[in-house]
């Protein structure tokens, strides 16, 4: 499986990459929205899934979302938003605009192998 | 608009800083005091998210040089000799950061939260804001003073 981790913080995006790659999962990286889609379109390829911090510079994740969802070819990317953001509205917005799943932050490695999991996105005999 | 939280926020500024570090910061696996007593340590960095909007204010992670090395080499999962300089801001910065999102959920809304800022101490000024509480968490033997500022430029213009 293929995922791409969007965050500004490096040590963010470490964390994140490692616990996916304890998946199995192949890991992208990019430091923000504009950076990921940059990196979608050089590498051609489409993410099972993507990990989206909201705040950052240049392209917050909600922009990220919004424009994601008008690419069809990428209609097939789950989008999981990770972030501190936590007001009920935002989260409505951000679920609105396309994302699949919320978990905000501090997270637990736990907690997103649980929501992989209910997505079907976590492959078999791996945990 | 006034920033009348006081009583609230200071019962879960003590809550929000045990969550972050048990969950980020091996906090339940090693010896960390929360709602430590305040000594007044000399500290050399702080970190520090604004909050704009319904609620106006700061919200500032202040420790020591070998506490932010700690830090950043717990996210970075590197020893604290090997940390670099832009590893330690980036670190503080989101430890700030995801503090200043919870702390945020618990205020008036709507409020956007900025990028995080990391500088010396003896730099960074909140001019004309107020501290409404703070805690110290003492981890690995080190204090961390969180301290939440209301007000600022904005709320200057509004008298408050």
């Amino acid at each position: 499986m293929l995922g791409i981790v969007i965050d500004d913080s490096r040590a963010m995006r470490k964390i994140l990459r490692g616990l996916l790659a304890d998946l199995d999962y192949e890991v992208l990286e990019a430091g923000n929205g504009r950076e990921a889609l940059n990196v979608l379109e050089s590498t051609g390829r489409v993410p099972d899934l993507a990990l989206v911090d909201w705040n950052m510079p240049e392209m917050t994740g909600l922009e990220f979302v919004i424009e994601v969802r008008k690419i069809s070819e990428m209609r097939q990317m789950t989008l999981m938003m990770v972030t501190t953001e936590s007001e009920h509205g935002q989260i409505v917005r951000a679920l609105a605009a396309g994302a699949h799943e919320y978990v905000i932050k501090p997270f637990t490695r736990d907690g997103i192998i649980d929501k992989l999991a209910l997505l079907g996105l976590v492959p078999a005999g791996v945990s | 608009m006034t920033n009348d939280v006081t009583t609230t926020v200071e019962v879960d500024l003590d809550m929000i800083a045990e969550q972050v570090w048990s969950a980020f910061l091996n906090g339940g696996e090693e010896e960390t005091i929360f709602a430590a007593p305040d000594t007044g340590a000399p500290v050399d960095l702080a970190a520090s998210v604004a909050m704009v909007g319904a609620y106006e204010g700061h919200l500032v992670v202040s420790c020591s040089h070998k506490a932010s090395r700690d830090v950043a080499s717990v996210l970075f999962a590197m020893e604290p000799d090997e940390v670099t300089t832009d590893d330690v801001g980036d670190a503080l910065g989101e430890l700030a950061n995801v503090l200043g999102g919870n702390v945020k959920s618990v205020l008036p809304s709507p409020s956007q939260l900025s990028l995080p800022r990391v500088s010396a101490t003896g730099h960074e000024r909140w001019p004309g804001t107020v501290e409404v509480c703070r805690t110290v968490v003492r981890w690995r033997d080190e204090p961390y003073v969180v301290t939440l500022l209301s007000g600022g430029p904005s709320n200057n213009a509004q008298g408050v």
